[in-house]
């Protein structure tokens, strides 16, 4: 107990030459220009900028009348309504995700972003607020049963998603593993038959498989289920603090579970805490 | 703007990013060559065909010069396997941009064969030459040398275009840097880095094109 106590003391201390530090560095270097941090400014310019990508059913798609919509856009709206302020979408493709809130173009990312280690080295993620698992989808002639079939096939990938980090890690050597820019490209690959099976969320595969029926799609294994939350630049601490709690006040209302079961077909499963 | 650049990253993956500029340079030389062989038969065609051919001809020319370069790519890389033609994605990008540069090649030596002084063709004529040794002793080689230049600015802007092509995941410079960018997320170092050798490469290929007409025009000549 005594030790215990002496070690916290020695952090606080610690942490306190640290704060001294950092106050010292801040007033001999020019202030930030946004000193007032993000969040004041979305609440000031009663406006808040999130990306929307709607290339990747069911989380952004456009609607019969060109119109983003899908399971973040509808996170997003939520954002915007419990701020109590105007939405704009930025959109985006699937890898300027994480660029165009780095650029300032965007003030949070709301677009299926998987909580990863990499991505954590970029930018700040509120806790997750929907689940997904990745699958490798194909035609039903080709016998997938399991990673190790892989090996002499044609595996498509999108750039910049959780399948790229996730597929070639487990992907036998052999894989011819190829690569597009967005899932429409990667969905439209599988379709054609130019790949033999593709990664992608299990919903993009449910999508696919549904428009195409005479493709004969169907999930051959999952690869990783992975939870998905917002992504915030680095520094924008005022932010990350509000996601934490409208993330928390949604889940314990039910709006997070309605949003997810209204636009997935699927019930959402428990969301761990960040 | 509090952005810490970090170029370091970018010399670790170099190998990848050079190994993607080879692929856009193969890409690049290989459909100028085809496109242009295509080029001059077409326009052979064009003015010289049946009336039949010299309307298909002309058709061929205002399709692909006014529809994009990405749709015609899908439609060759996604649509054509479905009446069973699949090509690689690589071999399909070297298809596209061949009969691409075709288009806008055929378009351009029509204008050097408008610019052939029609005596000379109506001399060939009279010496009794038919219309293939009149286009080939007579017109290819000054129209070539009227429209030389367009053709080599039409060389550069196919080496640019070709970044389309990582769209049908042919692994070029401009799909290698996607890639790297989104694993590492220092998008800017690596589009800094691919400008870079997209201009080297466009210098370079002005440079070589320069050479190649010193060589095949001027070489020899009698000084003007």
């Amino acid at each position: 107990m005594k030790r215990r106590d002496i070690l916290i003391g020695a952090a606080m201390s610690s942490a306190a030459l640290a704060t001294t530090a950092t106050h010292s560095a801040l007033a001999q270097t020019p202030a930030p220009a946004a000193s007032g941090g993000t969040l004041d400014r979305i609440i000031k310019d009663k406006k808040i900028r999130v990306t929307a990508e709607v290339t990747s059913p069911p989380f952004g798609i456009l609607d019969k009348d060109n119109q983003p919509d899908g399971s973040e856009i509808a996170t997003a709206r939520q954002l915007a309504k419990d701020l109590g302020v105007e939405l704009e979408l930025v959109q985006v493709t699937a890898p300027q995700r994480i660029p165009a809130l780095l650029a300032g173009r965007a003030d949070v990312a709301i677009s299926s972003l998987s909580i990863t280690f990499e991505r954590a080295k970029t930018v700040m993620f509120a806790p997750p607020h929907g689940a997904l698992s990745i699958v490798i989808a194909g035609a039903k002639n080709h016998a997938i049963k399991s990673a190790a079939d892989l090996a002499g096939k044609k595996i498509g990938l999108t750039r910049a998603t959780l399948e790229e980090a996730t597929v070639p890690k487990i992907a036998p050597s052999g894989t011819n593993i190829v690569m597009f820019d967005d899932i429409a490209a990667t969905m439209q690959a599988m379709v054609s038959g130019q790949v033999d099976a593709a990664g992608m969320s299990a919903f993009a595969a449910k999508s696919v498989a549904d428009r195409n029926p005479r493709a004969n799609i169907e999930n051959k294994f999952t690869v990783t289920t992975a939870f998905y939350g917002a992504a915030i630049r680095p520094g924008d601490f005022d932010l990350l603090q509000f996601m934490r709690t409208w993330v928390f006040l949604n889940k314990q209302n039910g709006t997070l579970a309605a949003i997810y079961q209204k636009y997935t077909q699927v019930p959402l499963v428990e969301l761990p805490v960040l | 703007m509090n952005y810490v650049f970090q170029f370091g990253i970018v010399r670790d993956h170099l190998p990848e990013l050079l190994n993607g500029a080879w692929l856009t340079l193969k890409l690049s030389v290989g459909a100028f060559l085809l496109g242009f062989v295509l080029a001059v038969v077409l326009a052979f065609l064009r003015s010289n065909g049946p009336r039949a051919v010299r309307v298909a001809v002309g058709a061929y020319v205002e399709l692909v010069r006014n529809t994009p370069f990405l749709v015609q790519l899908f439609i060759l890389y996604f649509s054509l396997p479905a009446i069973g033609i699949r090509m690689e994605a690589t071999t399909a990008a070297l298809v596209g941009m061949a009969l691409n540069f075709a288009g806008y090649g055929t378009e351009i030596l029509r204008s050097g064969i408008d610019a052939v002084p029609r005596p000379q063709i109506e001399a060939g004529h009279s010496l009794g030459f038919s219309r293939l040794e009149i286009f080939r002793h007579i017109i290819v080689f000054q129209a070539l040398r009227t429209v030389y230049p367009a053709l080599a600015s039409q060389f550069v802007l196919l080496m640019l275009g070709s970044s389309i092509v990582a769209a049908i995941s042919a692994e070029e410079l401009t799909a290698v840097t996607n890639s790297l960018q989104s694993t590492t997320f220092r998008s800017f170092e690596f589009y800094f880095v691919a400008t870079g050798i997209y201009l080297a490469m466009s210098l370079a290929s002005r440079l070589a094109l320069h050479g190649i007409y010193w060589f095949v025009f001027e070489r020899g000549q009698p000084t003007r």
